[in-house]
């Protein structure tokens, strides 16, 4: 399958007039752009957060975030690519406040609705289990390296962790995804 | 060389790090070395479908929005200067303004840190002094 099920990146940006109107406080223009970026912002949250109720938390905190700064959004960066770093930002920010909570994995739903099959015999459910499993400390800087291609530097400053133990994190955290989806394949 | 070698190798490969040389040597090693070759394969389709999955949308829980925009209602608006945010901003502002200072080892921290910590540990030396000096004048002669 070709996951094109990416609603938010091929929207137009919001207007201005309806930007304006969302940074005027009026909540139903706000919650327009929320229907439009909520898989955006979710999957971010979920990826860097490994679970869903923490996914969903983090995502709403984002939105909020997004709600506060509106008056502040230049259109130099895609509305996108800004409301993006700010669900990553909230994201890190909610690991470091919050102790991750046991949760069984569960594979997300694909808003396409489909069983994602990634390639090479990787599927969605054997990915995000794998991502699930491994420790904090080598999930999100392997998350944010591999599945967004950060560069390493931005890692080192997001997660405030010196960029040699951030490309560590990031080998081991390869290594044993390798090794895990290798044996799943086997198995 | 070794295998351990070019393992070592491999993941800067991938991460686009390595000079003309060491690619040159690395690729030499991988056409007759089986074990590395397929190490880098691997590698490569875990890579792969990760950057997929990273195009894949998941769907919130139903009734995000709602609960979103219920939140968002209960704020002050956007525009509206609340002391929280005024300060809030303004630093913002002086971390864009300085930047960040590089540490040994590649870790950077703001440079608005430093300078809390700087305004805290002044705080506290004032404080300090002036429980000595009050010790100081209340001591009998
Ligand atoms: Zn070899």
């Amino acid at each position: 399958m070709t996951p094109s099920n990416l609603k938010w990146a091929t929207l137009p940006d919001p207007t201005p007039a309806e930007l304006a109107r969302a940074a005027d406080g009026e909540v139903e223009a706000f919650k327009t752009i929320v229907e439009r970026y909520q898989g955006m912002v979710y999957s971010v949250a979920y990826n860097v957060l490994g679970n869903h109720t923490d996914a969903e938390d983090a995502a709403q905190e984002a939105f909020l975030r997004c709600y506060r700064k509106l008056p502040q959004y230049r259109s130099e960066a895609t509305f996108s690519t800004w409301l993006f770093r700010l669900a990553l930002n909230s994201s890190i920010d909610y690991k470091r406040r919050e102790r991750r909570r046991p949760e069984p994995v569960e594979v997300p739903d694909v808003a396409a609705g489909e069983q994602a099959e990634l390639g090479d015999g990787i599927t969605a459910a054997t990915l995000t289990s794998a991502l699930h499993d491994l420790p904090n400390d080598y999930r999100v800087p392997t998350v944010l390296r591999d599945i967004y291609g950060l560069p390493y530097q931005e890692i080192a400053d997001l997660t405030a962790r010196p960029l040699g133990t951030v490309k560590v994190m990031v080998h081991r955290g390869r290594a044993s995804l390798r090794l895990r989806l290798q044996a799943e394949r086997e198995a | 060389m070794d295998c351990s070698y070019f393992r070592a190798r491999i993941n800067h490969y991938v991460d686009g790090e390595l000079g003309y040389l060491e690619t040159a040597e690395l690729q030499g090693h991988l056409s007759f070395c089986a074990d590395c070759a397929e190490e880098l394969a691997q590698m490569s389709e875990v890579r792969g479908a990760m950057a997929t999955w990273g195009r894949t949308e998941l769907a919130p829980p139903p009734g995000f929005a709602e609960r979103v925009a219920a939140a968002a209602a209960l704020e002050p608006k956007p525009g509206e200067a609340t002391v929280g945010r005024v300060v809030g901003d303004a630093l913002d502002a002086l971390d864009d303004t300085l930047g960040r200072i590089p540490l040994p080892g590649g870790r950077t921290i703001p440079v608005k840190n430093v300078l809390g910590y700087g305004l805290a540990a002044a705080a506290v030396l004032i404080q300090v002094e002036r429980y000595l000096r009050r010790a100081r004048e209340l001591k009998p002669l």
